[in-house]
């Protein structure tokens, strides 16, 4: 890569990073080791140009479907570690997060999660983009890699779904 | 659901982006930590090239006994011979009898020998 559209990247990235980062912990239902992990291995596949942006679409849909799919490669390899003996084989790399760090969360954001984590991940992904990210459901679907009507199906079951979750009074 | 909802949602979904946003790993720390982490996966652990080494070998040990196993035993099909455990009951007193010919003018059995 060269060094001045290296820097571009690296600006472009610094720009998004907050917004990445929500977007990563939303993939890994809220577990910031998790997502620290993703935004990392996201940023070298982007860096080392593993990852190539075509300009099919915007530059932060594109990262966040970079970030979304390494996500889900780490899920498959956490549960492939899960079912086999190799966890002396793929120790924790170095750089990674605290996993004691946790977020402060206000006892609405809590319930606001806590609602989300019973929704499908596809409708927990199609809200996040629309409502945290002020995607529109056309720009949610390429993320999440669906047509736009299936979209739509997430995103209005989904906003039904968690609207009565949140209504239901706390426990 | 109507658009007062969908605003109630949005501010929730913000107040959450705020939080995220207050607790998140800098961008040049998360940027540094995934540079250690490439060094790291560049130099594969000891432990790891090990496993490897013990897996190939494992590989070549079972493919070499497949493979003698298959040249090894040679079988004479027509000098092999099996008996079922059953076959005692096929064993019942005259079976000779019913192995041979009968001819005519010839009594085989010796039936003076029954008090006949």
């Amino acid at each position: 890569m060269h060094a001045t559209s290296r820097d571009a990247w690296e600006l472009e990235l610094e720009r998004l990073h907050a917004a990445a980062f929500g977007w990563a912990l939303a993939c890994c239902a809220g577990d910031r080791a998790a997502a620290e992990d993703a935004l990392q291995a996201s940023y070298l596949k982007i860096l080392d140009q593993s990852a190539r942006f075509d300009g099919r679409a915007g530059f932060r849909t594109w990262l966040f479907a970079v970030v979304r799919r390494t996500a889900a490669e780490q899920r498959r390899r956490a549960a492939l570690r899960r079912l086999l003996p190799l966890a002396a084989l793929d120790a924790a790399p170095d750089g990674r997060p605290d996993p004691a760090a946790t977020l402060v969360r206000a006892e609405g954001t809590q319930r606001l999660e806590a609602a989300l984590a019973t929704l499908s991940r596809r409708q927990r992904e199609v809200l996040h983009l629309v409502f945290y990210q002020d995607l529109t459901i056309a720009e949610a679907a390429d993320v999440a890699g669906v047509s736009v009507g299936t979209a739509r199906t997430h995103y209005e079951r989904g906003k039904r779904a968690l609207r009565r979750l949140l209504e239901e009074e706390p426990q | 659901m109507s658009e007062r909802d969908d605003h109630d949602l949005r501010d929730r979904f913000q107040r959450l982006r705020r939080e995220d946003a207050a607790g998140a790993t800098p961008f040049r720390a998360t940027l540094a930590a995934a540079a250690t982490r490439r060094a790291a996966s560049s130099r594969p652990p000891a432990l790891r090239i090990a496993a490897a080494a013990a897996a190939l070998a494992a590989l070549a040990v079972a493919l070499v006994l497949a493979t003698r196993g298959r040249h090894g035993i040679a079988i004479d099909l027509a000098r092999a011979r099996w008996e079922a455990p059953s076959d005692f009951l096929l064993r019942v007193p005259g079976a000779e009898l019913l192995r041979s010919v009968p001819e005519l003018g010839r009594v085989t059995p010796p039936f003076h020998s029954f008090g006949y």
